[in-house]
């Protein structure tokens, strides 16, 4: 018996599988050579510039945006997932609060998944009833995660809120202004999928073993929690906080520079031009900055993207993602430790949709390793 | 640049060098890709070979007890080479059995019809909480206290087991091996040394077996550098699929029922004439005996026959003759799952409790290859191809 039949092709691929395609998608395209980045065929500068993050979500995960009566549906459905297992709640009595927040929201997820309902089924259709539940249950578990911090209780959802509003309700203790909202929601729109990244990867290896959406997010979550992942946002926010003004910042990046010295929240594996998620995030960023009276975080993180681009930009280095979120997260109230979250909270949606995608006629991945007889 | 012929039957298993970029023939489910170099362990399937360190399995299976092997995987170096550095490891890892209160607390107000790789992926997540503090993880010191992993696997393993045979905590003991303290934890008894050998065995032959999907799971979440409780939960949530952890829960299924030898074989040519999938037979790399099976196979005999069983194993045998008789042409042969789940059995494991127990054992293969993987760290970030929607406006009044 052969185990494969089925297509062959002849690939050329490095180490950690660069440039190696594992699949066909029709989920995200990604141009890193024009710093493009189109959900679905939509790019994200429209939608972040018009939607809702639910109305973006049902697009990565369905393939369009929905209708009047599919955007009330799915609406009503997120809604009526906002209160998690109270199993999952308990626990934070016997998880320390100096634990990483992440860390503490995978453990409630773990602690969730104990109590979901028609547990071990893995055909297509139960998995389909499965992200709204698993994004509107992250969120309660992750505003209770940031809330353990302090030593905080968790707070109710508040039903007249969106999905982005209602998180930082739960996750802060208080309503957000217009302004704090959009701006946040944004931010989840223009994070909610990012192709085959190395957590993408990790949730697709893990659905193609049979297991359930839900255990697929738990393994993106670990990829994502490394500091070359996720944790990325809170490295580069550290790293501008340490700087105290714009003439601290071009000191510090010319020293560093003459190093050789990879800059946190610069650099990115495949846009080579300006990061769009960038272009989109900066103005919400200075506005928030501006009405808290942080400007001066502003012009310092201006300041070190100027002078770190303008050294590097003919490299193809720029200021990505990673460093722009702490931003907008930062004067909304969010401890930098609890950055990694509202990443992960956004991009889980990219994963299930890669996840759902794959089901259908994937095979188990499962690559060869060769054994060095040196 | 070299182009390797990597259709499964010609994989370049071994090789006296790796050069990257590599060119090969890619399918479906990455077959055929070669993901990385390895000197953990060697593994061809065309000639059933299969070693942990240049050490034939056939051997160790022989000579080693899970600690034993697990330093093997783990450091590549022999426990008789250096006696100290062994009893060192292994003084460690018997020690580590302590887990924090709390987190046996967690598993324990789980309810006990939980399917139990789900409590184990709940407790060693809350292990890492109590592990890693939020600083550990930024400060570019990973704590890699992959010892400790091992022996908190087993021993949350132990009070899994208890908790659902509403037992009390078990109490922690320093002087026994990893498997003495695992089996006393789930059969409530003093073990004798004969089942201590046969779960050794067991972990030690589920203790890697090149890149399943877990292993790859936790080498991927490893390469983002995240700390090794990360990983562990993500290698359990691959091993959660029904296709790798449900299998010695349906091979009980399926063969405890059978009352003789000749309701056996008529009961597998009534499965396999109507189309039926049998537990326990088939794999993806071997389409010949898988060798760890002629090890599990002699055990079986001997640990049915001193139990008073010895029809178990004959069922066993006249399960596979029969199975063998139709399949073996096709290239399908026994897996490992077939003998090792009624070996669980006999020790005292439930179905559902199987894969817990054979997960103790690979955390020592999994350990060795993330270890082995963050010598020289690189991000795993392949591509996918877009062949979706070309790019498109909003309609004009927006979604809304």
């Amino acid at each position: 018996m052969r185990a494969y039949t089925g297509h062959y092709e002849l690939q050329t691929y490095g180490r950690g599988l660069e440039n190696l395609v594992v699949t066909d998608t029709r989920v995200a395209e990604i141009d890193g050579n024009r710093g493009r980045l189109l959900y679905r065929g939509y790019p994200v500068e429209q939608l972040a510039e018009a939607c809702s993050f639910e109305e973006v979500a049902y697009l990565v995960l369905h393939g369009e945006l929905p209708g009047r009566d599919e955007a009330a549906a799915w609406t009503e459905e997120l809604k009526r997932w906002r209160k998690p297992p109270a199993e999952a709640f308990a626990a934070l009595a016997r998880i320390p609060s100096n634990a990483h927040p992440l860390a503490i929201y995978r453990t409630m997820l773990t602690i969730a998944a104990c109590h979901i309902p028609e547990a071990e089924r893995t055909d297509l259709e139960a998995q389909w009833r499965r992200p709204a539940r698993i994004l509107s249950w992250s969120a309660a578990l992750a505003a209770g995660a940031i809330r353990h911090l302090h030593g905080e209780q968790p707070l109710p959802a508040r039903d007249e809120l969106g999905f982005a509003a209602n998180f930082l309700a739960q996750a802060l203790g208080r309503e957000p202004d217009e302004d704090q909202a959009r701006a946040f929601e944004v931010s989840m729109i223009v994070q909610a999928e990012h192709g085959l990244h190395a957590a993408a990867f990790a949730a697709l290896i893990v659905i193609s073993t049979g297991a359930d959406l839900g255990s697929a997010v738990l393994a993106g979550m670990g990829a994502l929690s490394g500091i070359r992942h996720g944790g990325a946002n809170q490295l580069a926010f550290e790293n501008l906080a340490r700087l105290h003004d714009p003439g601290h910042a071009r000191r510090w990046a010319r020293e560093k520079l003459a190093q050789r010295y990879r800059f946190p929240g610069f650099g990115h594996r495949i846009y080579k031009c300006p990061d769009p998620r960038v272009r989109v995030l900066e103005p919400y960023a200075k506005r928030l900055l501006e009405t808290n009276d942080l400007s001066d975080r502003w012009h310092t993180y201006a300041a070190l993207r100027e002078e770190v681009e303008g050294a590097l930009s003919e490299k193809g280095i720029y200021a990505n993602v990673d460093g722009i979120t702490g931003l907008i997260y930062h004067p909304l109230g969010l401890p930098a430790s609890a950055f990694p979250i509202p990443f992960c909270l956004a991009i889980e949606t990219g994963w299930m949709a890669h996840c759902l995608e794959y089901l259908p006629s994937g095979k188990m991945i499962e690559p060869g390793a060769v054994c060095l007889l040196d | 640049m070299p182009t390797y012929r990597t259709l499964t039957s010609n994989f370049p298993w071994a090789l006296d060098r790796l050069e990257w970029p590599v060119t090969s023939e890619v399918g479906p489910g990455l077959a055929g890709v070669i993901a990385t170099g390895t000197r953990v362990s060697w593994l061809d399937p065309s000639s059933g070979a299969l070693a942990y360190r240049g050490i034939p399995i056939e051997r160790i299976a022989g000579e080693y007890e899970f600690e034993e092997a697990a330093h093997l995987l783990i450091t590549g170096r022999r426990p008789a080479e250096d006696r100290d550095a062994f009893n060192a490891f292994r003084d460690r890892l018997r020690r580590s059995r302590d887990l924090p209160p709390d987190a046996v607390a967690l598993v324990r107000s789980l309810h006990r019809e939980v399917h139990p790789t789900r409590m184990l992926r709940a407790g060693v997540s809350a292990l890492g909480c109590h592990e890693m503090t939020a600083e550990d993880e930024l400060s570019g010191a990973r704590h890699w206290r992959e010892l400790r992993i091992i022996a908190q696997v087993a021993a949350l393993v132990g009070e899994i087991a208890r908790h659902r045979n509403n037992r009390p905590k078990h109490m922690f003991e320093t002087g026994h091996s990893l498997a003495h303290c695992t089996l006393r934890a789930l059969r409530d008894d003093e073990p004798d040394t004969r089942d201590v050998r046969t779960l050794d065995l067991l972990w030690v032959l589920y203790a890697d077996h090149g890149l399943d999907a877990p292993t790859f799971t936790s080498m991927v979440v490893a390469s983002c550098l995240a700390d090794p409780y990360y990983n562990i939960v993500a290698g359990l949530s691959a091993l959660r699929g029904p296709l790798l952890g449900g299998a010695g829960e349906r091979v009980l299924a399926q063969v405890l029922p059978l009352r003789t030898p000749e309701q056996a074989r008529l009961r597998v040519a009534e499965i396999l004439a109507s189309g039926g999938r049998l537990a326990g037979f088939g794999h993806r790399l071997y389409h010949i005996p898988d060798p760890r099976v002629v090890v599990l196979r002699k055990e079986l005999a001997a640990q049915a026959r001193r139990r008073n069983r010895a029809e178990l194993f004959d069922i066993a045998r006249a399960v596979e003759d029969e199975a063998l008789r139709q399949l073996a042409p096709k290239g399908i042969h026994v897996n490992i799952n077939f003998y090792a789940a009624l070996l669980f059995h006999l020790l005292g494991a439930d179905g559902p409790l199987i894969p817990c127990l054979y997960a103790v054992g690979r955390m020592a293969g999994l350990l060795a290859r993330v270890h082995e993987a963050l010598e020289n760290p690189r991000l795993f970030r392949p591509l996918d191809r877009y062949v979706g929607h070309r790019e498109r406006s909003l309609p004009r009044e927006g979604a809304r």
